[in-house]
């Protein structure tokens, strides 16, 4: 069954009459109305957009009437009409607040944030240096990274063992025992550790370090034990991300709290 | 040599090993304080908005020979910043170890660490009010209430239809006006 043919059954089954009835259109249009509407609309609508237009066409003005209007009138018309858009729309949004939001639009405009005094005319050189400098170290960022967790995990490793060496040394001193026996036997270096006690007397340690105490520690010594040191309980896939140890500076403090407790784990019988 | 201040010019003059640096410095120049302040508003403190916006500008310098041309370079570098701060608040957000209310950033706190913060006026009532919607109304009514961003490119950057935005901008206004008039 065609469309047609479904709607007037349709209409038969409710209103026979209505189905019976012929279809006549009772309104009626001007001549040439459609064959001129869209040409006319357009020019009308174009017109009215811009506000400073006092050009109303008449109800029977032809379209090359429609069409005498100031030389040069469209070439500016598009920016004109894109101005009229956004100005209201910026006159809607203002409105909207105004007229809903009065606390809103009291407070505009109102800064609270200050900012270093300079800031705008240095940050364009600040960021072209970083971009410069970070192409210049691409090359040694892998090795970057481990050296860090190297020099912080050999220093941290022997300042607690050694602690931990002269602690029980220490308690099986007999009472007799004086002060200055100890110490005569015992190197500077060890004596300097008995200040770290606890994780948070080690964290301070490694703090106080420079970085020139620890590489110089590390020509001296690092060839020697960092391989053991680096091997035992270094998981590379547990190691924090890059972005996590620059911007936080406990990040590293807590992964070597956790390599403690492992190693510390693994060691007990 | 004249710096462009045309994003075409400067998008041409960054393909030209020559000027390529003048150009990034242009595109910097023209773009940093409204880029700085869409940054500062979601992240408040100005050391955090310094890294964001840095972090932003490196990535821009990355990704600036690929940029297609087809879209806007302002819309581009939003969409851009708002990601890096997006990022940076969820890094943020890991991190913390406080508990975490419905301010989940511990942004009103640090506004109210700010020396000149003062509870009584409204202006700083009014950035509160803000910290404590969610991040995506935060943003929409940031881009609207300060930048005056059009819906259409607002929906370019946040990738969102502009019916939603609308919804979503009146929603936030209502809540801060509620939060200005209760607090």
């Amino acid at each position: 069954m065609d469309k047609e043919n479904e709607i007037l059954k349709e209409l038969e089954e409710i209103s026979p009459t209505l189905c019976q009835m012929q279809k006549v259109n009772v309104f009626e249009v001007p001549e040439n109305y459609f064959e001129e509407l869209t040409e006319k609309l357009t020019l009308f609508t174009l017109l009215n957009v811009n506000e400073n237009s006092a050009f109303i066409p008449e109800k029977n003005m032809t379209l090359s009437e429609m069409r005498d209007i100031p030389e040069g009138y469209f070439n500016s018309l598009s920016d004109r009409i894109l101005s009229k858009i956004k100005n209201s729309e910026a006159q809607n949004e203002e409105e909207e607040l105004i007229n809903s939001f009065p606390v809103l639009y009291s407070l505009k405009g109102k800064n609270v944030f200050s900012i270093p005094q300079n800031y705008f005319q240095d940050l364009g050189s600040i960021i072209l240096n970083k971009i410069n400098n970070k192409q210049e170290a691409k090359v040694v960022s892998i090795q970057s990274k481990w050296w860090k967790y190297a020099a912080a995990a050999v220093v941290t490793g022997v300042i607690a063992v050694s602690s931990l060496i002269i602690l029980n040394d220490h308690s099986k001193v007999t009472a007799n025992t004086t002060a200055s026996v100890t110490s005569a036997k015992i190197p500077d270096y060890i004596q300097s550790s008995f200040k770290y006690k606890t994780p948070e007397q080690v964290d301070e340690g490694i703090a106080s370090l420079s970085d020139d105490e620890i590489i110089r520690y590390l020509e001296k010594h690092g060839s020697i034990i960092d391989n053991d040191l680096l091997t035992k309980g270094v998981d590379v896939k547990e190691l924090p991300s890059t972005n996590d140890y620059l911007t936080d500076e406990n990040t590293l403090n807590d992964y070597l709290q956790k390599i403690d407790a492992k190693n510390a784990n693994q060691n007990t019988p | 040599m004249n710096l462009p201040q045309n994003d075409q010019e400067l998008l041409e003059s960054f393909k030209d090993p020559a000027t390529k640096e003048q150009a990034f410095t242009g595109i910097i120049k023209k773009y940093q304080e409204k880029l700085y302040w869409h940054v500062r508003r979601m992240v408040v403190d100005h050391e955090d908005a310094n890294d964001v916006l840095q972090n932003m500008f490196i990535k821009v310098w990355k990704g600036l020979e690929n940029f297609r041309e087809d879209s806007q370079l302002y819309t581009w570098l939003y969409r851009i910043a708002t990601n890096e701060s997006l990022t940076f608040l969820t890094q943020q957000k890991k991190r913390s170890t406080s508990s975490l209310s419905d301010d989940e950033n511990g942004l009103s706190n640090k506004l109210k660490s700010d020396t000149h913060f003062d509870a009584n006026k409204l202006e700083w009532k009014l950035q509160l009010g803000i910290q404590s919607l969610p991040e995506k109304q935060r943003l929409v009514f940031n881009l609207r209430y300060y930048d005056e961003m059009p819906y259409e490119q607002m929906s370019k950057v946040l990738e969102t239809s502009e019916g939603a935005l609308k919804a979503s901008y009146h929603h936030a206004a209502k809540k801060i006006e509620d939060f200005i008039l209760n607090h």
